[in-house]
């Protein structure tokens, strides 16, 4: 039996905002003689909204009133109502990704993003979502290849890589097509590194310069060099290092890259560069993108079209950053949803020895109370050396006994289990602390320290619950 | 038309191969020789045929590894394939004998003696009895269907669906009656299904029924049990739910899967349609700990609905 759920996908950057909906088709794979094994079978988008210029308050700021207006009108646009919505995120990306922007975002929009989180996405996460929302990760699962995804937008070059269908690394550029804006036939804006970049190759832009087609085209390949050089085919220049955002890392050399998606705005001057005027949206995108395709190194790769270009970091938002936990779990109904939840790791090496197991808890959960109180907290572990009745007793018991304060606080106790033992476990944690203590254990999720996760309202008659796992940080 | 001397070769090589030639395999190898002559040099083959040289044999020290702990997800023989590792990804679906190569028409010596191993299990798994003592030390007691011995096990089904009079009169005197559940475990057709499983499932099963407040009664062991028989088992203990848990029968994959079939006032002679059953619960299937929870959840249901089987939907 089908199921489909609406999640609603926005993004609002530093140069756009978009919103999409999307409708995510869950369904028990198992026959009934087995146990349920719901997943999520189809993610198709089924509204996408016209792209408008972030309202700003300041370069800095965002002008929340106004981007909630324009969310609503695309709601009615669309016939959706908040309450139709069981799933979604909204993510803030670019410079206007702070926390300040956030919580005014959160509260302008809670009527009607209600029960779906309101995030800011670093470089890293903006990098994966736009790469899930180009099908770089489907490609790379369908045709067992290493395929990476570039998301050239306005301010930076998101790339992420997948293997397999399995995410190998992020980075983040400043390359992008509003590095360099102009008006009336004249540069009215250089971004630093980027006139920095010109210079060291004898290049000389300035601002008030006449916008000259044959220079910004020669500035163009160099960024497109830049390209090459982070998805490792050409080898890196001294300057190259300087291009990461926040002083970022590069991908890792291997495995190496076999194929290639664009997405963001600049794609769609790379896959169709015909019928475009050089400065029509009055920067050099359409450049960057000529450039890019006439590399003599990019326009020899193998390059898929992607399934989203201008959409794909908020199609990725939508679509792809829900996923539904195993299908025997427990959970106390009352507690559910619950938001932002940071996540205590217990690694690998720790859950083989119960003290270890312990310390592990006990020692991070001091970082949780940033004003002396403990926060809301999950507790995650992969549970592979615990499968049998005896250990999963065992596991109860440090949990209970590491996870004191939590117990004797007024959140509930969460965990996160990789292996499929969710069920026995908070059924072993509900009968030692006698149903007197909300415990919420779900597994086949992965979750990392660092990562907040949301946990949605239940689906599928209660077998499972939707989980949105945000990675703010993923290179370190 | 075979001559006279051309049937004499074949049957010296036949004798070769079968090595029953004794002490006068001599005169044989002397005749292969004379065969061989026109056969080029080193070339040890007959018309086609392969001929063993018994002199070339050399004992080697070492053993083969445990074909058994071969994980059959993981072994990848074809040689030369196009795409080897596209395969290998696909085998990780599924425990299948597949990508295993070949030795001309035929299996290679591994594959070969995995595959007689796993049906050696299987049969195993069906023709010995649950260890006494696994079952003394799970705090079960035991009784009996109408079959004195696996072979009338197996070949009177309908004596194991009923239990014999002492196992009735045990029952009776031991259980706790009127329990809104009544567990029992039996071997079935599988006897290392119930070793392998019922210390994870049964406990698993008992925690879940107690965080849900659902009371339960003695669980107990059946021998030589097959499915039906908790249909008298319910009547006896006049129990809400019946719920067994017994040895599946083995297949080549795996000999030790467990189901629990589960019934909502079960009598004798209902229709089988109002069992709900819970099967594939093995190491490699559904972890037996989660299964033993998930079945706790499921009697839940059929509490609630007051139906099983067909009756209800999960």
């Amino acid at each position: 039996m089908q199921e489909t759920i609406l999640s609603a996908g926005i993004d609002i950057g530093t140069s756009t905002t978009q919103l999409i909906f999307s409708r995510i088709t869950i369904e028990n794979l198992a026959s009934s003689y087995n146990v349920p094994r719901v997943s999520i079978i189809d993610k198709e988008v089924i509204y996408r909204s016209n792209i408008y210029f972030t309202p700003l308050k300041s370069q800095r700021e965002i002008d929340s009133e106004k981007v909630a207006g324009i969310i609503i009108d695309e709601y009615k646009r669309a016939g959706i109502s908040p309450s139709d919505l069981k799933t979604g995120a909204v993510i803030i990306t670019g410079e206007t990704a702070r926390k300040e922007n956030a919580d005014v975002v959160l509260s302008s929009l809670s009527n009607m993003a209600g029960d779906f989180v309101v995030a800011t996405a670093g470089p890293d996460l903006e990098s994966v979502l736009s790469a899930k929302g180009a099908g770089a990760d489907v490609l790379s699962e369908e045709n067992r290849e290493v395929v990476a995804n570039v998301d050239i937008g306005g301010g930076t070059s998101n790339i992420a890589f997948f293997y397999k269908g399995i995410l190998k690394g992020v980075c983040c550029l400043d390359i992008g097509g509003r590095l360099i804006k102009i008006e009336n036939n004249k540069i009215s804006y250089i971004f630093p590194s980027i006139k920095e970049l010109a210079n060291n190759h004898g290049i000389s832009i300035n601002v008030g310069d006449r916008a000259d087609e044959a220079v910004l085209s020669k500035v163009c390949d160099l960024m497109a060099d830049q390209l090459a050089m982070a998805l490792h085919f050409s080898k890196p220049d001294d300057f190259h290092r300087k291009l990461y955002t926040n002083d970022g890392k590069p991908l890792p050399d291997e495995p190496k890259i076999q194929a290639i998606t664009y997405s963001g705005g600049v794609a769609d001057c790379i896959y169709s560069p015909e019928n475009k005027e050089t400065f029509m949206y009055g920067d050099i995108g359409v450049l960057l993108g000529r450039a890019v395709k006439r590399h003599s190194v990019l326009s020899n790769l193998k390059t898929y079209v992607a399934k989203e270009t201008i959409r794909a970091t908020v199609v990725g938002a939508g679509s792809h950053t829900t996923n539904v936990s195993g299908s025997t779990i427990s959970y106390d109904r009352k507690k559910l949803p619950i938001k932002n939840i940071p996540v205590l790791k217990v690694g690998r090496d720790e859950e083989m020895n119960a003290g270890a197991f312990e310390k592990a808890i006990t020692s991070k959960i001091e970082l949780y109370k940033p004003e002396g109180e403990l926060e809301q907290v999950a507790i995650a572990f992969s549970g592979e050396f615990h499968t049998g009745f005896k250990e999963i007793q065992e596991l109860a018991d440090i949990l209970i006994k590491a996870g004191d304060e939590i117990i004797k606080g007024a959140y509930p106790l969460i965990v996160l289990v990789e292996n499929d033992i969710a069920k026995a476990l908070g059924n072993a944690l509900n009968v030692k602390l006698e149903r007197k203590k909300e415990v919420i254990c779900i597994d086949c999720i992965y979750a990392s320290d660092g990562d907040y996760i949301d946990i949605g309202e239940p689906l599928s008659e209660g077998r499972v619950v939707p989980v949105v796992t945000k990675t703010l940080i993923f290179n370190r | 038309m075979v001559s006279e001397n051309d049937l004499k070769n074949i049957i010296a090589q036949v004798l070769n191969e079968m090595n029953l030639s004794g002490g006068s395999d001599q005169r044989p190898s002397e005749e292969i020789k004379t065969n061989s002559e026109s056969a080029p040099p080193n070339e040890e083959t007959t018309k086609g045929k392969f001929v063993p040289d018994p002199s070339k044999n050399v004992v080697e020290d070492g053993c083969w590894d445990d074909v058994a702990a071969v994980s059959l997800q993981k072994q990848y023989l074809v040689e030369n394939p196009v795409n080897g590792e596209a395969f290998y990804d696909l085998k990780q679906f599924a425990p299948c004998r597949l990508g295993i190569g070949k030795a001309g028409a035929r299996y290679k010596t591994d594959p070969q003696l995995q595959f007689r191993a796993a049906h050696s299990a299987a049969q195993d798994a069906v023709f010995s009895d649950v260890d006494q003592d696994f079952v003394d030390n799970m705090g079960l007691f035991t009784v009996q269907t109408m079959c004195d011995s696996k072979d009338t096990y197996l070949t009177r089904p309908d004596l194991g669906r009923k239990l014999s009079e002492e196992a009735v009169a045990t029952i009776k005197e031991k259980c706790k009656m009127n329990p809104t559940v009544q567990i029992y475990v039996s071997d079935g057709l599988s006897s290392a299904a119930i070793a392998a499983n019922v210390g994870d499932v049964l406990p698993a099963l008992e925690q879940g029924l107690k965080s849900y407040g659902i009371d339960y009664g003695t669980p107990f062991f059946v021998k030589y049990g097959r499915v039906g028989v908790e249909d008298q088992i319910s009547e006896i203990t006049k129990c809400d739910v019946v719920c067994v848990l017994i040895g599946e029968r083995p297949g080549l994959i795996t000999a030790t899967s467990m189901s629990a079939y589960i019934a909502y006032k079960a009598t004798v002679g209902m229709p089988e349609a109002r069992r709900t059953v819970l099967s594939n619960i093995h190491k490699e299937g559904t972890n037996p700990a989660e299964a033993g929870a998930h079945i706790a959840d499921i009697i839940k249901k059929i509490l609630d609905n007051k139906a099983s089987g067909t009756d209800l939907k999960l």
